[in-house]
């Protein structure tokens, strides 16, 4: 499951949203510093949406030209039949 | 008041679905077409990233010149227990090479040796037919077809997800189908001449980067084909702690099945072929084990020499190599020693029921991949295999079609009924439940004494719940499209489980991956037939249909296969 992305390093290329087959992380306006007190502004930036779907697949980390994402190789919620 | 409200697209072929079978319809379309033919190709997600496909090693079954083709297909026909299409499956190995050469043209590489010919391994389950694998395992595989695809003209339509099928104001065949945006929502009609449904099986969410809901079959269902196949499934073995591909290697190197006794249990379930037994028949051996209290279940990997194992570990598919390195240690000891498999992975056999020519009963619906029932066992290697078969018949007959197809003609009050249709769980005020529900459809299908062995009053009993499930679904809602889509993926999920429950009452004999109980034999005598459902009113009235055999007997022995050193084999160039 997805664990993290360094929002610090990350550029705003939005590879790891196109990518996820899952629709986990979706590009979204993340406020950001500013050189003016009183000023706003935002990126686009990746947020992990809905982590709960992550299917384990690795393609943000594979694709991320940063290799700024983790993904856990841990397996939850795996139906079992007894 | 619904406001219509979204874009219209116009386009000759429409294929759905970015998997093998996808993919190869839209460039069969595009490559016999005539110059000027508008092939669309769609899917939920990223075409060529996305998918079942991409996410396999992209094992795949061909017959290289030379080759036994008859001998191949006779191994095939009987290891689905005579339910496959011959004709099909026949064709699909005869097209096997000339696609071969078609992938090497778009840059993919299969393994060679140092005289430049094909390195070859054989599959688990057949004795004949080998298979080839490309460098860089499905994600290259799809993503160099996305480009192929990209090159010769084909539209490519990312995350569009598909609602439902058209049929127009004459009302007499399918002219294309509408769709959302899956991440903004927003309404799409495509209007084609030719509807190719690829959209894969059903498994229920159950498996690892195996995400497919194969809403398609139950749309082309609604839009009144025949489905088939229903009571067969795929049930592999899983472990809860990590996902394996590598399962046929493993054994064809010496791993072994063990019970909790560490008893070696596949050959007396399977003396002929012991633990390289096909799917099916692991999993119901497995089953059968659980039933008699001898689980904990293992792969004994203990006999594979060391000098190998790296290679299990360090797998060519590249979300499996960041799986097992981050593992560590953990993998090493898992894989080596002593970690609990049961049967999972359930994937429905249940497709759309076409001729040879891939066309569905519908005129203008065609149907190509695992969506499309031309077997009931695809092995490993014949999954993909048959999907690029049948990929290039249905390209090449939706394209023969257009010859005849009328212009198609929207109906106005139909697409607005759609478009109601597709937005009716919408309430931003809503609670997103399907989830929920989803888990307990699975706890009701995966019970290894309903999916795997089977008995009447179980499965009737099974068919109750799922309705209740699906009556408490109806008073679920969507707050936004993500779990809107999720909402119409279950609703599928829950139309299949009746299905496949329906079919598996109805089959009353045991064969392949269908194990009743009480009705333990096969019984080639009363059902060498495919079972048939369509919509009869009142929900699925279900039929037989006797099976083709132009080119062999259904009732052939199953051979015992050579030893595996000697069936690895270079051949070809």
């Amino acid at each position: 499951m997805i664990e993290n992305i360094e929002l610090e390093k990350c550029t705003g290329c939005g590879i790891c949203d196109v990518v996820c087959p899952a629709d986990v992380i979706h590009m979204e306006p993340q406020p950001v510093a500013t050189e003016i007190k009183g000023l706003r502004q935002t990126r686009l930036l990746p947020v992990i949406k809905f982590r709960e779907h992550c299917i384990t697949c690795f393609s943000c980390e594979i694709f991320c030209p940063e290799h700024i994402v983790d993904v856990h190789p841990s397996v939850k919620n795996r139906p079992r039949p007894w | 008041m619904d406001q219509l409200d979204g874009n219209l697209i116009d386009t000759d072929v429409l294929v759905v679905g970015g998997g093998s079978g996808g993919l190869m319809a839209a460039l069969s379309a595009k490559r016999h077409g005539p110059p000027g033919t508008r092939v669309t190709l769609v899917d939920s997600w990223l075409i060529g990233r996305t998918g079942h496909t991409a996410f396999s090693n992209a094992w795949t079954i061909v017959a290289l010149p030379g080759d036994d083709i008859d001998g191949i297909l006779h191994e095939i026909v009987a290891g689905n227990d005579g339910i496959a299409d011959q004709e099909l499956v026949r064709q699909s190995l005869i097209d096997s090479h000339a696609r071969l050469k078609d992938f090497e043209a778009m840059g993919m590489h299969f393994g060679r040796d140092e005289a430049g010919r094909y390195k070859r391994r054989p599959t688990r389950g057949l004795d004949l037919a080998r298979v080839l694998y490309p460098e860089g395992g499905g994600l290259e595989f799809a993503w160099k077809q996305r480009l192929a695809l990209e090159a010769e003209g084909v539209q490519l339509i990312d995350r569009l997800f598909i609602t439902g099928l058209m049929r127009g104001a004459s009302g007499d065949r399918i002219i294309g189908a509408v769709g959302i945006n899956s991440r903004t929502g927003e309404f799409n009609v495509i209007k084609a001449r030719s509807t190719i449904v690829a959209t894969n099986a059903i498994t229920f969410r159950s498996g690892f980067v195996r995400d497919i809901t194969g809403t398609g079959t139950l749309l082309a269902y609604r839009a009144g084909a025949t489905l088939r196949n229903a009571e067969f499934s795929y049930v592999r073995p899983g472990t809860p702690k990590f996902y394996f591909e590598g399962i046929t290697f493993a054994i064809q190197e010496g791993a072994s099945w063990v019970n909790a006794k560490g008893e070696s249990f596949m050959q007396s379930y399977e003396p002929e072929w012991g633990d390289e037994a096909d799917v099916p028949r692991i999993a119901r051996a497995m089953a059968m084990e659980n039933r008699k209290g001898n689980t904990p279940l293992y792969l004994d990997m203990s006999a594979i020499p060391e000098q190998l194992r790296e290679y299990f570990i360090q797998s060519k598919v590249r979300w499996m190599d960041n799986f097992f390195r981050k593992l560590g240690d953990e993998a090493k000891t898992d894989m080596f020693g002593k970690t609990p498999y049961y049967a999972l992975n359930q994937m429905t056999k249940m497709g759309i029921r076409t001729g040879a020519d891939c066309r569905s009963d519908v005129p203008g619906l065609l149907s190509a991949g695992l969506a499309q029932a031309g077997c009931a066992n695809h092995f490993a290697g014949f999954h993909i295999g048959l999907c690029v078969g049948n990929g290039w018949i249905a390209g090449r007959s939706a394209v023969e079609d257009l010859d005849t197809a009328p212009q198609p003609s929207l109906d106005a009050a139909e697409v607005r009924a759609l478009h109601a249709e597709t937005h009716q769980p919408l309430n931003e005020q809503g609670k997103a439940e399907s989830d929920r529900i989803l888990r307990d459809l699975q706890a009701v299908m995966f019970a290894y004494d309903i999916g795997i062995l089977k008995r009447e009053d179980r499965l009737q009993n099974a068919l109750e719940r799922v309705s209740t499930l699906s009556d408490e679904f109806k008073t679920i809602a969507a707050p936004h499209t993500h779990e809107l889509v999720r909402m119409k993926e279950t609703e599928a999920m829950l139309l299949a489980a009746r299905f496949i429950l329906g079919a598996s009452l109805y089959r009353t004999e045991s064969r392949l991956s269908h194990f009743r109980e009480d009705h333990d034999q096969r019984d080639d005598n009363n059902w060498l037939v495919w079972v048939d459902l369509a919509e009869g009113g009142n929900g699925p009235a279900f039929s037989k249909t006797p099976i083709p055999t132009p080119y062999c007997s259904v009732v052939l022995p199953r051979r015992k296969p050579s030893r595996l050193a000697a069936r690895q084999s270079v051949a070809g160039v």
